[in-house]
């Protein structure tokens, strides 16, 4: 039987070719400890401040005021929040690899609309410098989309990796 | 596939369980808002002119010291520990939690046609932007929001008045 290499990265216990070494269960612990302290983070700077949220999403272009910005603006800290515990915990860590994927694709796309915004007004690639919304403050563009990357990347790993050591498992019990 | 469809699954779940707790906290949160009956409906001015500002607009710290120089009511959403300690000249309390004690006392200094400026603490702060909603629910039409509030306002040494203890 033929496996893709996914399949075969699980069922090897984690050692597909030559990168098997990204699936040591210390070094997932270390990603999803990374990613987790990030998004927490991020999450308790925006949560209880829905409206001054809401502005800076819509400084992007990409919603215009609404219900579904303020949706956006309610429940995306909570999101963001529920991922990194659940990264801590170990409970449900694919699920919330998964929504840190959509979210880091998501960022990356509209962060880098908003940079060639800027360099459409002259500003250099390198000294586009503008405040995220993301919970950290100002920071220059290609810092952001780099980190995003990074992030993106991990989550990435995390949802293609076998369930490890410190994962909490849910199995229906058979009768 | 079995194991992408379980990652769905917990997406799902965890998608969920974000909206609920999103929306429990903001029912409960001081800063609740209501996100079908769109708060900031509000028209933004985008013209850097007083004179055309019709709806809410938000300024910046020069343009803050330009309107409370020409004679622009000033009103401080904050609490009124906050405002004895120290606020914009001339600025008038009224404490967006405790609007019963302050606005009728507050609106009989102004008229509707004015251009009204409102600021609170700091940029994060959002309770300028609540009151402006707030005022513009009332018939102000004509509102300046200061996000910067008064950390931008002291931080950059413009002048500050206390109150009397």
């Amino acid at each position: 039987m033929k496996m893709t290499w996914l399949q075969g990265a699980h069922l090897a216990g984690g050692r597909p070719g030559g990168v098997g070494w990204i699936y040591n269960p210390f070094l997932l612990l270390v990603f999803r400890l990374v990613l987790a302290a990030v998004f927490i983070y991020a999450a308790v700077h925006k949560i209880g401040r829905p409206l001054a949220f809401a502005d800076e999403i819509h400084t992007y272009g990409v919603v215009d005021y609404g219900p579904p910005l303020y949706v956006m603006a309610i429940a995306l800290p909570w999101l963001e929040l529920l991922c990194g515990l659940s990264l801590v915990t170990g409970v449900f860590v694919r699920g919330s690899a998964l929504v840190l994927l959509g979210l880091n694709a998501l960022f990356l796309v509209v962060i880098a609309r908003k940079t060639a915004g800027f360099m459409h007004i002259g500003t250099p690639f390198m000294k586009v410098y503008f405040d995220c919304g993301c919970g950290f403050g100002a920071t220059f563009a290609w810092k952001k989309l780099l980190e995003d990357a990074l992030y993106l990347i991990l989550a990435a790993v995390l949802m293609a990796a076998p369930l490890h050591r410190f994962t909490i498992r849910f199995r229906r019990r058979s009768s | 596939m079995k194991m992408l469809k379980n990652a769905m699954l917990q997406a799902i779940v965890i998608l969920a369980a974000a909206l609920v707790l999103g929306f429990t906290f903001n029912a409960l949160s001081r800063n609740r808002i209501n996100p079908f009956k769109n708060p900031a409906k509000v028209p933004v001015a985008v013209s850097s002119s007083q004179a055309a500002v019709e709806g809410i607009k938000i300024i910046t710290l020069e343009e803050a010291r330009q309107a409370v120089e020409s004679g622009v009511p000033v009103i401080d959403a904050r609490r009124k520990a906050e405002y004895d300690e120290g606020h914009i000249p001339k600025a008038m309390l009224l404490d967006y939690y405790d609007m019963g004690t302050y606005k009728d006392r507050v609106l009989a200094h102004l008229s509707d046609d004015q251009t009204i400026m409102v600021y609170c603490s700091e940029v994060s702060c959002e309770d300028s932007e609540l009151l402006a909603n707030e005022l513009y629910s009332l018939g102000f039409t004509k509102l300046l929001v200061f996000k910067g509030g008064f950390a931008e306002w002291s931080a950059a040494g413009l002048p500050v008045e206390r109150s009397a203890q």
